[in-house]
């Protein structure tokens, strides 16, 4: 999922300050927890009482999008509530946004979150973290599902680097070593030859900037 | 601090020249706080077990159970009140826990006109109460429990099951005709529109009880007989797709826009899990302070706390069981977190200090009367502050 945090709420009424009439558009997609038809609700009931302390009436319309990054299904649902409105909070992640400020190209539209990475959430702690940087180059089938460019402070490919101490990364200590899990996991999958094979550098050009699925 | 404990009230207390250890109250205790001593044969309260739920109090045969909340005395003086306030010979006693609103009574038991009596369960209510109420005139008793294995004392819902069929047995020996207590069970029951649902699966990661199936495809599935009412889905829905059945969201607005303009400035409303604060049966008048009684604090809902602070509310104080004491599996610690982010974002737009989260017990009174104060004072000083 992408992962998403709200913007501090004296940000967004900042943002909002010179506008009275606002749209916020949430999004029931891959955000993790989804701020979708709720968080909008909430959002504007903040947003409300935050103007009220601030002598600003602002009056919200809320909706919630399927998927705020596909053009065609925001444009069906947005379009017939933009009637009146001054500017569009976008509860989607930075795609989310981006989409609706093309769909709008007349109005200012605002992301009400940052965006951070695609990851996983460990849900009892209520942390989520990076999981895929997008390589456009998956080796997840020779690390043991596991990704080192991801999960490697450093991305190395034929990791481990050695400094790793108690199974955590010198860089960060209350991050896990990634090598040291490929390892362990590629040792319960009796792979451990895997690590033997030597990786070349990554073709960055694999990345890309626009594909045709 | 330790001192302080020691000269709490508290809530329940073992008169040792009346017991005569006969067992029955620890037979009967969920949460063995009630023990017989093997080398004494005395019976032993470990009050910091206890949840006063009352099935001691209300079984004893010796009277040998003081306790604070819903004692003899105090019910006898409700129904007395109650009867003249409400003018009628029917009696409706309810379990919190499960009860719908006075509408959802109506189309339950048939009658449109009756004396509520509202109780954190039914099973405390000692025989005797019964009585007084057919000699007050009373001519037909309803008792709505919450279904066996829904109920948060464990015991409650059966234990009353066996006494109003031996009290109805009993009456009708006397003359007063067959069936003069009816029992019926009840349970708040999730609901959900799927039209709303966005297959998240936010509910299954939630649901204390495995009650939540989310299927692909198929979307959301509630397996009913585990559901337990707790309403922790309901809260952290982000699609507001589900709902409590007969503890609807409307029915908590209805409630806020009520206090909120009955209220003296400055306004404070606490919102209450019915297991951790027993409200008092003869009123609580205080002019600036309303209260929200929940089945359970994981009902309480983001939305719910803001309404409030739109409809011109100065605090929101919420009080939630310890934790650990949860009568839904630790719903009360996943409460608390959701009311502290909120907090956090309301300190973001210059509302804080004015959402307030806190744990307490029962079986020590006084220290909600603590926290509620020390919040009182909190609010105070802020409007008064906003006020210059």
């Amino acid at each position: 999922m992408i992962v998403t945090t709200p913007k501090p709420l004296d940000e967004l009424l900042d943002f909002i300050s010179s506008y009275t009439n606002i749209l916020i558009a949430g999004c029931d997609g891959c955000t993790q927890p989804p701020r979708g038809l709720r968080e909008a609700k909430t959002l504007s009931q903040l947003l409300e009482l935050g103007g009220k302390l601030r002598n600003k009436n602002l009056a919200f319309k809320v909706t919630t999008v399927a998927k705020q990054c596909d053009t065609y299904l925001a444009a069906s649902i947005l379009k017939p509530q933009i009637n009146g409105v001054e500017a569009v909070l976008a509860l989607g992640c930075g795609i989310g946004a981006q989409t609706l400020a093309e769909i709008f190209p007349e109005l200012p539209v605002f992301p009400a979150q940052n965006t951070h990475f695609m990851g996983a959430e460990d849900r009892e702690g209520g942390i989520l973290e990076e999981r895929c940087v997008g390589c456009g180059d998956c080796l997840l089938a020779v690390t043991g599902g596991i990704c080192p460019v991801a999960r490697c402070s450093k991305g190395l490919l034929n990791g481990a680097c050695g400094g790793s101490k108690e199974d955590k990364c010198e860089l960060n200590p209350e991050k896990d070593c990634a090598w040291i899990l490929i390892y362990e996991r590629l040792k319960k999958l009796d792979k451990l030859e895997l690590l033997k094979e030597f990786r070349p550098p990554r073709d960055y050009q694999l990345k890309g900037w626009k594909v045709t699925p | 601090m330790s001192q302080q404990v020691t000269q709490d009230v508290v809530a329940v207390k073992q008169n040792e020249d009346y017991c005569s250890s006969c067992s029955i109250c620890s037979s009967l205790c969920p949460y063995e706080a009630l023990k017989k001593d093997a080398e004494t044969g005395k019976i032993l309260l470990d009050i910091e077990k206890c949840q006063v739920c009352g099935l001691c109090y209300s079984t004893c045969p010796a009277r040998a159970i003081d306790i604070l909340y819903y004692d003899l005395d105090s019910l006898i003086t409700y129904l007395e009140r109650a009867k003249q306030e409400y003018d009628g010979d029917t009696l409706v006693i309810m379990c919190r826990g499960s009860a719908p609103d006075f509408g959802g009574v109506e189309s339950l038991f048939g009658v449109s006109k009756f004396i509520p009596l509202l109780v954190p369960c039914v099973g405390r209510i000692p025989e005797e109460i019964y009585f007084n109420a057919i000699l007050m005139g009373i001519k037909k008793i309803n008792v709505l429990a919450c279904d066996e294995d829904y109920c948060r004392y464990d015991r409650g819902s059966p234990v009353t099951g066996r006494k109003i069929l031996a009290l109805n047995l009993l009456l009708n020996q006397l003359g007063y005709g067959q069936e003069v207590i009816t029992l019926k069970r009840h349970s708040l029951k999730v609901k959900a529109d799927t039209n709303l649902c966005i297959a998240c699966g936010n509910c299954v990661f939630y649901c204390p009880y495995d009650a939540a199936k989310l299927e692909s495809p198929g979307g959301i599935n509630f397996d009913l007989t585990a559901c337990r009412g707790c309403g922790l889905c309901v809260a952290m829905c982000p699609a507001i797709a589900l709902d409590l059945e007969n503890w609807e969201k409307e029915r908590i607005s209805t409630l806020i826009a009520k206090l909120s303009s009955e209220m003296e400035l400055p306004k404070i409303l606490v919102f209450r899990c019915q297991w951790a604060v027993f409200p008092p049966l003869n009123g609580e008048l205080l002019p600036n302070i309303g209260f929200i009684d929940l089945p359970c604090a994981a009902r309480i809902d983001d939305s719910h706390i803001l309404e409030a602070f739109q409809k011109g509310i100065d605090g929101v104080l919420i009080a939630a069981c310890l934790e650990e004491e949860c009568k839904q599996k630790k719903a009360s610690g996943k409460a608390q977190h959701s009311v502290v982010a909120l907090s956090k974002r309301l300190s973001q737009i210059g509302f804080q200090d004015r959402l307030h989260f806190c744990t307490v017990a029962p079986r020590y009174p006084e220290e909600f009367n603590r926290e509620l104060e020390q919040f009182r004072k909190r609010i105070e000083a802020i409007y008064s502050k906003e006020r210059r």
